[in-house]
């Protein structure tokens, strides 16, 4: 790999024009597309159906229904950030830590605060096992993650009995739940809070910084003596780790918890992450447009709701959104601008 | 690569005369294989190319002998199609001429066949299907029709038998040795021209081999060789593009000489001696015209290296007197024990040809690669380097300037100043707060003083020039006040501009900043112009070591060709008479 291109071409490269940079304004359009979008959505709805739209309670409804999701967001975002684009076990340590914890304090009596921190354990584990398949024997990540997709949706069905179990201890539901704060769940505000701690560490610290370097160009990151295979390992783990997190709010959410948790939410989650990189910083996985992404969803197929489509209208808006979000920067670069340039 | 204005297309008739194929009548018997006459071609205003003449009889295996930039590769890709060559030169093929430019792939058509360095062989396909994968190319019907792998398996072994080559048909390519790999790629070949001649009914056809072997061991070279014999006694003709001397000389009938884009000899190689071609291919000695004024003032470029220094004194460095660098028995997969030292503010090159070993020195320095063994002291700290990671290394405060500046340097997805305060980011975070103004502050300040252009810390790395990544490479490297600063091709893909900055940033940094600095580059009047010593590797050892007046172009050069291997033998011993 070492060896240099033959000279005849190397010297042609040199003689390469400067490619000019895109217009401020432009990046400004890219970079505020979603929250222009966004903002005409909420606009256009509040017109159409005032009394119910623009309510408290809608509001309170959009921001609390949501918290299980953006919490897995924030857990799919950090693989993805490094570079991994692909956790789908995420979805099923969301479910496994659910489970676990509903069976241990349901079945088997436990305290919920232990059976809590045992699904995060159980979810940890998954993470571990990704890390070591994935990052040690450096595999696909999909398809390894495909593989203990599967086999944790397995496990929870075994423990389970591939029965809902519940109710989880009222005292969870209250503290994730039924209890609001300015009349949102409290469930939204740790949602909040852990989004705050990944997009301080993502954004503003060095770590960060290293992550981005990793997954943009992880070679350039090794040689630049980042720790590459530990910064995944933790990805990973830690990624896990939020996701039995999200796995406890939605047990407290639901009370009862549903052997099929979790894997209906992972899509959803990648879509908001994916559509969260082509706001704020595009082209880059980052936590404050996946927060921007998931409310954005959120508020849309609410209010298609309200004008009263059905609520299998989501799947559609979510992939239609991700599709065209992820075209529009290249219809205009390809087309628009190159015939401009070439007139 | 130094511009030649003389000839124009108009004026390449002038090589005409050694033969005329397409006379009718006279000595129609023997038409060359293929020839060429008056190939031109430009890049922009480099002459790559310069009115060549070239000539492969029947039977014939040529050497096309050159230095890097002489326009070898640039020859081997106008008759494959890949560059048009400008107008006037003319092509025959068989004593027949065919019309140029050749449109891409036309060239298996009129009887070429082509390997390259990389071999174009698919590692995870068996030996059967990459024997047969040319036959696999072709739309219609023909990709719909039925494969009998049976009789494949059949025809397969008896292409292998005719060359004398013994490969399992079933075994995964990639998991060949390396010479197995490249017989495999010349025996496809050969079988694609055999039929060629089989269904044209034409005789002539020609393989070429363009550094063939380049990564082999010597001592399987000789395999490679016996290959090429069977080829050419089966009947066709081969052009062996190389620089590799001992090769050319130990399975050529004759050679052509090619520099600066123009043929300079054309020599039967039993009759020539090793120092004759050397002087061919390096030129006379006389001759130096890259001799732009060594500009001496370097204002800007002490700006720059004063940031480094600035920094290291801030950082209460006592480093800043610099330290000797001490490599001993370093051993790795195709470096074979070699030893030497950088002063304090010394800048060591390192020549040798591609696949010399040269090329590993600064990713093994680094541990960017694995060493199988060795040490390397740096002030009063001693390493193995069998043991040295990249981590270790930026901690140790070695840095590498790596040739693939695109892939393995910078990170063409974010902007400028993330790339350049990469290895520094960690200074600039206290107390919980990431102070990203001060990073794009001293971004900046090394974008003005490493003269990066246009000077937007902001832009994305991939829209910067080849040049103005490579100021901006070395930039990040600098900033992280490197004891020991390696280098592997630093100007690769740089205009002559961004080239000169390169040479006195280094320079300044090893004199003002008394850094240890080790240049690795195929560019040898490079490393004539900036280096304080050479030294020379070839077939992985260390075979000289040039200081002071030895320093030029051509010593280095001589140095780097001249080299013994077994296949070369009987050549040397004629020499010798």
């Amino acid at each position: 790999m070492s060896a240099p291109a033959p000279v005849d071409e190397a010297r042609e490269e040199g003689h390469r024009a400067e490619r000019s940079a895109p217009s401020i304004w432009r990046v400004g359009l890219q970079r505020y597309a979603i929250l222009i979008v966004f903002a005409a959505l909420i606009v256009g709805f509040g017109v159409a159906t005032p009394s119910t739209f623009m309510s408290l309670g809608n509001l309170s409804n959009i921001l609390g229904s949501q918290a299980v999701l953006f919490i897995l967001v924030m857990a799919v975002i950090l693989p993805t950030v490094v570079g991994d684009f692909v956790d789908l076990s995420l979805g099923s340590s969301l479910g496994l830590s659910a489970m676990t914890l509903a069976v241990l304090n349901v079945q088997h009596g436990w305290p919920v605060l232990l059976a809590c921190l045992a699904g995060i354990g159980a979810a940890v584990v998954v993470g571990l096992v990704n890390v070591f398949f994935v990052v040690y024997f450096d595999n696909d990540p999909f398809i390894v993650t495909l593989g203990t997709m599967t086999i944790v949706q397995g496990v929870i069905y075994i423990v389970s009995g591939n029965n809902s179990v519940g109710i989880v201890s009222t005292n969870l539901s209250n503290w994730i739940f039924s209890n609001d704060f300015l009349s949102v769940p409290l469930e939204f505000y740790y949602g909040l809070a852990i989004f705050l701690v990944v997009w301080y560490v993502l954004s503003f610290t060095p770590t960060g910084q290293k992550a981005l370097v990793i997954g943009q160009s992880r070679e350039v990151a090794r040689l630049s003596g980042v720790r590459v295979t530990r910064m995944r390992a933790w990805a990973y783990i830690l990624g896990a780790a939020i996701a039995a997190i999200a796995g406890i709010a939605y047990a407290g959410t639901n009370g009862t918890v549903d052997p099929t948790a979790g894997s209906a939410l992972i899509l959803p989650a990648y879509a908001a992450v994916f559509l969260g990189a082509t706001a704020i910083k595009p082209g880059r996985i980052n936590p404050l447009g996946a927060l921007i992404a998931v409310y954005f969803l959120a508020t849309g197929t609410a209010g298609l709701e309200l004008l009263g489509a059905q609520s299998y209208i989501q799947q559609i808006f979510y992939g239609a959104a991700l599709v065209v979000a992820i075209t529009i920067p290249k219809v205009t670069r390809d087309r628009i601008f190159k015939r401009k340039r070439a007139a | 690569m130094p511009v030649t204005d003389s000839g124009t297309p108009g004026d390449s008739d002038k090589g005409v005369g050694l033969q005329e194929p397409s006379a009718p009548g006279e000595r129609k018997a023997d038409p060359p294989a293929v020839e060429v006459r008056g190939i031109s071609k430009d890049f922009g205003s480099n002459r790559a190319l310069d009115a060549v003449d070239l000539r492969v009889g029947h039977g014939e295996v040529l050497g096309l002998l050159g230095q890097n930039g002489s326009g070898k590769s640039t020859l081997v890709k106008v008759l494959a199609g890949v560059y048009d060559p400008e107008p006037g030169g003319r092509l025959f093929v068989g004593g027949e001429e065919v019309p140029l430019p050749l449109a891409p792939g036309q060239a298996s058509e009129i009887g070429l066949s082509f390997v390259y360095q990389n071999l174009a062989l698919a590692p995870g396909l068996s030996v059967l299907e990459n024997l047969t994968l040319g036959q696999r190319i072709g739309r219609g019907v023909r990709s719909w029709s039925p494969i009998n792998w049976i009789a494949e398996h059949r025809s397969g072994a008896a292409v292998l038998d005719r060359y004398d080559v013994k490969l399992n048909l079933d075994r995964r390519t990639g998991e060949l040795a390396p010479v197995d790999q490249a017989r495999l790629a010349i025996v496809r070949a050969a079988e694609d021209l055999r039929r060629y001649r089989t269904r044209s009914g034409y005789k002539h056809s020609v393989l070429v081999l363009d550094e063939p072997t380049v990564f082999l061991p010597a001592e399987e070279v000789d395999r490679l060789f016996d290959l090429i014999r069977t080829v050419v006694g089966e009947g066709a003709a081969v052009l062996f593009v190389s620089h590799d001397l001992a090769a050319v000389r130990a399975i050529t009938d004759r050679v052509v000489v090619l520099r600066d884009g123009r043929v300079v000899g054309e020599e039967v190689t039993a009759e020539i001696h090793e120092h004759e071609l050397v002087d061919l291919i390096v030129g006379a000695p006389a001759r130096r015209d890259e001799s732009t004024p060594a500009e001496a003032a370097p204002v800007e470029d002490q700006r720059a290296v004063a940031l480094t220094i600035a920094a290291m004194e801030s950082a209460g460095d006592a480093v800043a007197k610099g330290e000797d660098v001490t490599v001993e028995h370093l051993v790795a997969e195709r470096v074979r024990d070699v030893s030497f030292e950088i002063g304090a503010g010394e800048i060591l090159g390192v020549a040798g040809l591609i696949g010399s070993g040269a090329e590993e020195l600064p990713y093994l320095l680094f541990g960017a690669r694995p060493a199988d063994s060795g040490t390397l002291r740096l002030g009063a700290e001693t390493w193995d380097v069998e043991a040295l990671s990249p981590q270790r290394s930026v901690r140790g405060r070695i840095a590498l300037v790596p040739a693939d500046r695109g892939a393995q340097g910078l990170s063409q997805s974010l902007t400028l100043w993330e790339n350049i305060v990469m290895l520094v980011e960690d200074e600039h975070y206290r107390g919980g707060i990431f102070h990203r103004g001060e990073l794009v502050d001293l971004a900046r300040e090394a974008v003005d003083r490493f003269l990066i252009r246009p000077p937007r810390a902001h832009n994305t790395m991939s829209t910067f020039s080849g040049g103005n990544q490579q100021k901006a490479l070395l930039a990040k490297w600098l900033l992280a006040r490197p004891r020991l600063l390696l280098l592997h091709e630093p100007t690769q893909g740089v205009d002559v501009g961004a080239r000169r900055d390169i040479y006195r940033f280094v320079k300044s940094a090893a004199a003002l900043h008394h850094m240890a600095v080790l240049w690795v580059t195929t560019e040898f009047g490079e490393l004539a112009e900036v280096c304080d010593r050479v030294i020379v590797i070839t077939q992985g050892r260390q075979s000289a070591t040039l200081a002071g007046e030895e320093l030029t172009e051509e010593t280095i050069s001589a140095a780097a060709l001249r080299q013994t291997r077994p296949a070369g033998l009987g050549q040397q011993e004629r020499e010798d008479r």
